[in-house]
């Protein structure tokens, strides 16, 4: 795993908003082929740090780099090369609302390619039979399931046959058979095409399902990055609680409290 | 709670001239990149889409026909009522085509145009984005290297800056029409007499002038849209918010740009 070359490579990322720091000196790479599992509560930073991943959001500090370009330095015409190398499935989908489910997987390949239409149209299929959507592509999101609109979602990230591809939550409110096959999607689609991915979720069973690695983030900072057996037997209690979804113990001090309630904070 | 006091009022009005101005930047920099997409689009194999053009252009003019029609047809009787009545006062009801056509094509027509559009499609580009916006559309559009301002912005602001003119000239010529109408029944003037006055009256300065503010309008109209739109937060009650806020702003700001630019041209 060691040898192959590096994907993405995080250096010292440090992010916030205002004065609030979300992100605190967070350090990370993922090699070429990995599964990347990125883990932690509501608030943990892992939605900031998917984020500065996808260029979305700029860093207060640090270096990202997706395929060896620095994305906060690149310049446009090499950022959109990148671009079309990376496919992203958001978590609520993210579908063009006013396009069909095949224009919407279409789309990527219109704006950035020069193929005839008719040969858009038989890859456009060709993903929504690899995401068992073949024949829905006439629907608009509006009319799909959650599970079929992450699926969709899916199918549009890997159109263009991206290197690197980014979940957020892809199993989230999914019940659990949709949620597998979700998992297995994956999986298939690094095994098939080499991708890195980098996925982030709270699903604690397809996190261990489908991850090589798994990083686990609580309030802004990587508390633990490992295999999946380094993460089950890792010694950091936040890591156990996560795991053991245990509730975490608060330490009570009654003057905070009371400065609290009385609004001197 | 912080007491009310002059140094916090005097921030508050900091604040919320800095957001103003905030937003003004906001504005500025989409109007540009708009610009600069129309420009060096194809060169950078992102050219602004001319089907996208179209579809915007029959949502914001054809779709908008007939309540136009409707409402300058009004405009134009209610302006003929009123000329003749108020004109009656100096016995001069004769000289009301005069007044009628000056006000329909140097003020009426691009003001009711205006309004109009910025109430059914300026309105309808700010929940559009908006909705967009809180769905993480625009940030998918961005990963996938799909400029949001060529994609989202630059077509509807071709299409407005096309078609708010247009639309101001058929509001011309439905207005005079209907003018024309109840004038001739009320006066001694054939219609044929009436249009003869009508084009006696009105220079092309006249004409410039009505389509030059449409322009701007225009403009106006799509950019306060699109601001108002990507600054959604908070949900669907947010795009409420923001496509209401959108639709005062873009009147106001055509009532007030209306009456400089008559204060500026028209002495």
């Amino acid at each position: 795993m060691t040898a192959a070359p590096i994907t993405i490579e995080v250096a010292n990322l440090t992010a916030a908003f205002g004065e609030r720091v979300v992100l605190n000196g967070v350090n990370l790479t993922v090699a070429e082929g990995e599964i990347l599992v990125i883990m932690g509560g509501s608030g943990s930073g892992k939605s900031t740090l998917l984020n500065h991943l996808l260029g979305l959001l700029r860093p207060r500090q640090g270096v990202v780099k997706l395929l060896g370009l620095d994305i906060n330095q690149a310049r446009p015409a090499e950022m959109r090369d990148l671009r079309r190398k990376m496919g992203v499935a958001f978590q609520g989908g993210a579908l063009f609302s006013s396009l069909s489910v095949a224009d919407n997987i279409m789309l990527p390949l219109r704006e950035h390619t020069d193929l005839d239409p008719n040969t858009i149209e038989i890859m456009a299929r060709l993903k929504l039979e690899v995401v068992d959507l073949a024949g829905f592509g006439d629907l608009m999101p509006a009319e799909l399931s959650g599970g079929m609109t992450k699926r969709a979602a899916l199918a549009r990230a890997i159109v263009m046959d991206p290197k690197l591809l980014f979940c957020d939550e892809p199993s989230a409110g999914l019940d659990p058979v949709v949620s597998a096959a979700i998992d297995d999607l994956i999986l298939r689609l690094r095994d098939a095409m080499r991708m890195t991915i980098v996925v982030v979720t709270h699903d604690l069973d397809s996190a261990f399902k489908i991850a090589d690695r798994i990083c686990v983030l609580d309030h802004g900072e990587i508390i633990a990055l490992g295999t999946k057996d380094e993460i089950r037997h890792s010694g950091n209690q936040r890591v156990q609680n996560l795991l053991n979804r245990r509730s975490v113990d608060v330490i009570l001090d009654p003057d905070a409290y009371l400065r609290r309630l009385f609004g001197e904070g | 709670m912080p007491q009310p006091s002059a140094a916090g009022m005097a921030e508050r009005v900091g604040r919320a001239t800095v957001r103003g101005l905030d937003e003004l930047g906001f504005a500025a920099v989409l109007l540009a990149q708009s610009l600069y997409w129309l420009a060096a689009g194809r060169r950078q194999r992102q050219p602004v889409r001319i089907a996208a053009v179209f579809t915007q252009a029959r949502e914001i003019g054809i779709d908008a026909l007939p309540i136009l029609t409707i409402l300058t047809f009004t405009i134009g009787v209610m302006l003929a009522i009123q000329g003749i009545y108020s004109l009656k006062a100096f016995g001069a009801e004769s000289r009301v085509t005069t007044g009628i056509a000056l006000s329909v094509v140097r003020e009426f027509s691009s003001l009711i145009t205006g309004i109009l559009v910025a109430g059914r499609s300026g309105s309808a580009l700010a929940a559009r984005l908006g909705t967009m916006k809180i769905n993480q559309e625009i940030d998918a559009l961005t990963v996938m290297g799909i400029n949001p301002v060529r994609y989202l912005v630059a077509p509807p602001l071709v299409a407005m800056v096309v078609m708010v003119p247009a639309l101001t000239m058929w509001a011309h010529i439905v207005s005079l029409f209907a003018a024309g109408l109840y004038a001739s029944t009320q006066l001694e003037l054939s219609f044929d007499a009436y249009l003869t006055q009508i084009f006696e009256v009105l220079r092309l300065a006249d004409l410039a002038h009505g389509l030059a503010k449409a322009t701007i309008f225009s403009v106006l109209i799509t950019i306060i849209g699109v601001v108002n739109g990507a600054m959604v937060t908070g949900g669907a009650e947010g795009v409420g918010r923001m496509t209401t806020r959108s639709v005062v702003h873009a009147i106001s700001a055509i009532v007030i740009t209306d009456m400089i630019f008559a204060f500026a041209v028209a002495r």
